[in-house]
């Protein structure tokens, strides 16, 4: 058999994007069954009208988008949704800080510290927030008990409108305490010695020292942070539901449970809005991101 | 074969009108799904006919209901088997089961809540309760009147009634004989009830409540109890009785005055707002912080194991002095799947529905949980004479259920988005204890917002 001349550089390259797509087409195909196929059947939904066990069963176009524009209880839910981002990546993050540039004293027992706090990593949301709704119960829990003490309250945590955001808000950020506080003393460890040490040299310590070395250094973790706090808040379900169901009159219904309520609670079967809805969180979600990367990232110092 | 000859007989005399009925019903599919099979479908069965039975009773309910169903399977071995499977609270079980209908996959009997009646007639999915028991000549005279009453359309029985209840007015006697009050003159109406709650709360010395007199969880369901106490309707056309029901009537100056007595109350500092829970308000009692409390009867057998007072029942408060009306019955009822099952699966849970009807088992029922035996002969039965004359609490709601006439008030109101309009209720209970709005207010309010849905649901069925 004449040896075959070398083939052309072309068809080469094909074979290489051939077993290049080979190689990618498990994850290609994990993506869009998982990914790619419940966001195209969302948007679908989103544009249906839905039967008595909530099939889809007419197209109606872009009604359930224009009508969620023009309603006052869905405002009220974006703001809801606002507010309880705000109330827990803020303190979120900040709070975690706190904890650990003290750990960053020369404290005994630092070690037992610093796995204590980050303990809540450790609690499910559902058993946590179990935890929580015991402490807020307006009739036996601890808060009010702690409170009667200083002949205060009783306070209605989760049952007054005024206050239902602020507990559930305050349970989330002692759940995520643990994993911030874990993120961030592994983003201190990072830091080379020799940084901090020259800087103690030159005599900064303290405040002065968390100021210019430490929190800048951090930039980086700071940052995922708060893009990820920022995204778990927006998708926060759980608390939410084991503690105030929504309600007090709506007060802790944020977008994703307003989803969930569309779609299963009360019998409604309303997947249709509760698909347009769910299209508007992903925007949402999308926009928040991209807000952060445009604006917090040029800030990030990556060392 | 006897039972076979009699079913033939029943064949014969109704079959005609029957399936008429059923083709008329479904429209389009099998003709059959709506139609009772006959007995013999399941005697001809080989092997074991399995019954997936999906329920939502937890705690001791849970503990009674699978003592019956064990009781059952055995004495069905080889021939059928009920599999009882929890799927969450009613409301979680109705999403699922619209879940199973959309895949064609339901279950073979489902329990499905009072205010979901509507929408499982409309759903066409079942065999209706009357159609079997015409089919069979099996009486249903034994069933109360009021609990028959309400599942029935058109005077026949869509489904079977299981865990019956009424609302009570529960008390903690302790507290009662504390303040010098008589346990055994419990307020009868909304202004005598107020009146009391005033004089149970009690503060300690720095002035901290220790004692709520009065404590419900914002639900509902008190509010349509209470306006069928007072005779009057929840949704137009006869409460859904004559006809599909278009408009819901609780925004009415009574509806406004039973919220904002609540409201008024909380606002006092003589009633705990605990929330929508109905889980909350129970340990509240429980705990012994409320001392007048308003639940279902169904929570009354744990309610004496739990709590370390002598619990008192005493009626359903009335609105006035004159009220009419009386209490709407709550609970669930069987719903017998038909189209995707046998009519092996059709018999078997039609003979499971008429074993936990009979008076025996639903003297278990009672006496275990609480819950109204729906087969009026169930309260001659040995055991449950035994049981309430050693717990007279269980008689309250039996005389308060004999007491009440039935009529479209007491029938309770029947609209496919029953679930929504609770749920509006309930924010416009919130909105008037949080000052927003005033009752009348947030009950008009929460009536516009829930017409879209009526309007809705009414078009989709047609």
């Amino acid at each position: 058999m004449p040896t075959a001349p070398p083939p052309p550089a072309r068809p080469r390259r094909l074979g290489e994007h051939g077993l290049a797509w080979a190689f990618l087409l498990p994850s290609v195909a994990v993506f869009a069954l998982f990914i790619g196929y419940p966001l195209g059947r969302t948007l679908y939904l989103s544009a249906h009208a839905n039967d008595l066990f909530g099939a889809p069963s007419r197209y109606v176009g872009l009604k359930h988008y224009t009508d969620l524009l023009a309603s006052a209880e869905f405002r009220d839910t974006l703001l809801t949704t606002a507010l309880f981002v705000l109330l827990t990546v803020v303190p979120g993050v900040l709070g975690a800080l706190a904890v650990v540039l003290l750990l960053e004293g020369r404290i005994r027992g630092v070690r037992l510290l610093r796995s204590a706090f980050a303990l809540p990593f450790a609690f499910s949301v559902a058993s946590a927030s179990v935890v929580f709704s015991v402490f807020y119960n307006p009739a036996s829990g601890v808060l009010n008990g702690l409170l009667s003490q200083f002949h205060l309250g009783p306070v209605g945590w989760l049952t007054d409108s005024r206050y239902a955001l602020l507990s559930v808000a305050a349970s989330t950020v002692w759940m995520n305490l643990g994993y911030n506080v874990l993120v961030l003393s592994a983003g201190i460890g990072s830091i080379p010695d020799e940084i901090t040490e020259a800087a103690r040299l030159d005599g900064a310590s303290g405040l002065r020292l968390a100021r210019s070395i430490t929190v800048p250094l951090l930039g980086p973790s700071l940052f995922f942070l708060t893009v990820v706090s920022t995204v778990n808040a927006l998708q926060s379900f759980g608390q939410i539901h084991i503690l105030t169901r929504g309600g007090p009159d709506g007060a802790t219904r944020t977008l994703v449970y307003s989803v969930y309520q569309n779609a299963f609670a009360y019998g409604s079967s309303d997947f249709g809005t509760a698909s347009a809805q769910a299209v508007v969180l992903l925007v949402v979600v999308l926009a928040c991101t991209g807000v952060q990367f445009g604006t917090l990232e040029r800030k990030v110092h990556y060392a | 074969m006897k039972k076979s000859a009699r079913a033939l007989a029943a064949l014969l005399v109704s079959g005609l009108a029957l399936t008429a009925c059923s083709s008329g019903g479904s429209g389009g599919g099998a003709s059959g799904d709506a139609a009772a099979p006959a007995a013999s479908a399941l005697d001809q069965a080989s092997g074991t006919t399995t019954v997936e039975f999906w329920h939502s009773m937890t705690g001791k309910n849970a503990e009674a209901l699978t003592a019956l169903v064990t009781e059952f399977n055995a004495a069905h071995q080889g021939k059928i088997e009920v599999k009882p499977v929890f799927q969450g609270s009613y409301d979680d079980l109705i999403a699922k089961y619209k879940a199973s209908v959309q895949q064609k996959a339901t279950p073979a009997l489902v329990q499905v809540y009072d205010i979901g009646t509507r929408f499982m007639i409309d759903s066409k999915q079942t065999v209706p309760t009357q159609a079997f028991a015409d089919r069979d000549g099996y009486s249903l005279d034994d069933l109360q009147p009021n609990i028959r009453n309400y599942y029935s359309v058109d005077g026949k029985l869509a489904s079977m009634p299981f865990n019956s209840s009424v609302p009570l007015l529960y008390l903690n006697t302790d507290a009662f004989r504390e303040v010098g009050l008589d346990p055994a003159q419990p307020p009868a109406t909304l202004a005598e009830l107020g009146d009391l709650a005033k004089r149970l709360t009690k503060k300690d010395g720095s002035g901290q409540t220790v004692r709520y007199g009065f404590g419900a969880a914002v639900y509902g369901w008190f509010v349509e109890e209470l306006l069928a106490e007072s005779g009057s309707l929840y949704c137009d056309n006869g409460n859904g009785r004559t006809g599909k029901a278009a408009k819901v009537s609780f925004d009415t100056a009574k509806g406004a005055e039973v919220v904002q007595w609540w409201a008024d109350l909380v606002k006092g500092g003589y009633a705990a707002n605990t929330g929508r829970q109905t889980t909350d308000a129970q340990a509240a009692f429980k705990a012994g912080t409320v001392a007048m409390h308003l639940e279902s009867t169904g929570v009354l057998r744990g309610y004496t194991e739990a709590a370390k007072f002598t619990v008192g029942t005493a009626p359903f408060p009335k609105t006035a002095a004159g009220d009419q009306g009386g209490p709407v019955i709550g609970g669930a009822s069987l719903w017998i799947s038909g189209p995707g099952h046998s009519d092996a699966q059709k018999r078997a849970s039609w003979e499971f529905e008429k074993f936990l009807a009979s008076p025996e088992q639903q003297a278990a029922w009672h006496t275990g949980t609480g819950y109204f035996p729906v087969n009026t002969k169930a309260l001659d039965v040995a055991a449950d004479k035994q049981w309430v004359a050693k717990y007279p609490q269980f008689q309250t709601a039996i005389d308060q259920l004999a007491a009440t006439k039935p009529t479209p008030a007491t029938a309770g109101c029947l609209l496919g988005v029953m679930p929504q309009a609770r749920k509006g209720v309930e924010t416009a209970i919130e909105q008037t204890v949080s000052g927003s709005k005033t009752a009348q207010q947030a009950l008009a309010d929460a009536a516009k917002e829930l017409q879209p849905a009526i309007d809705g649901y009414n078009a989709s069925v047609g």
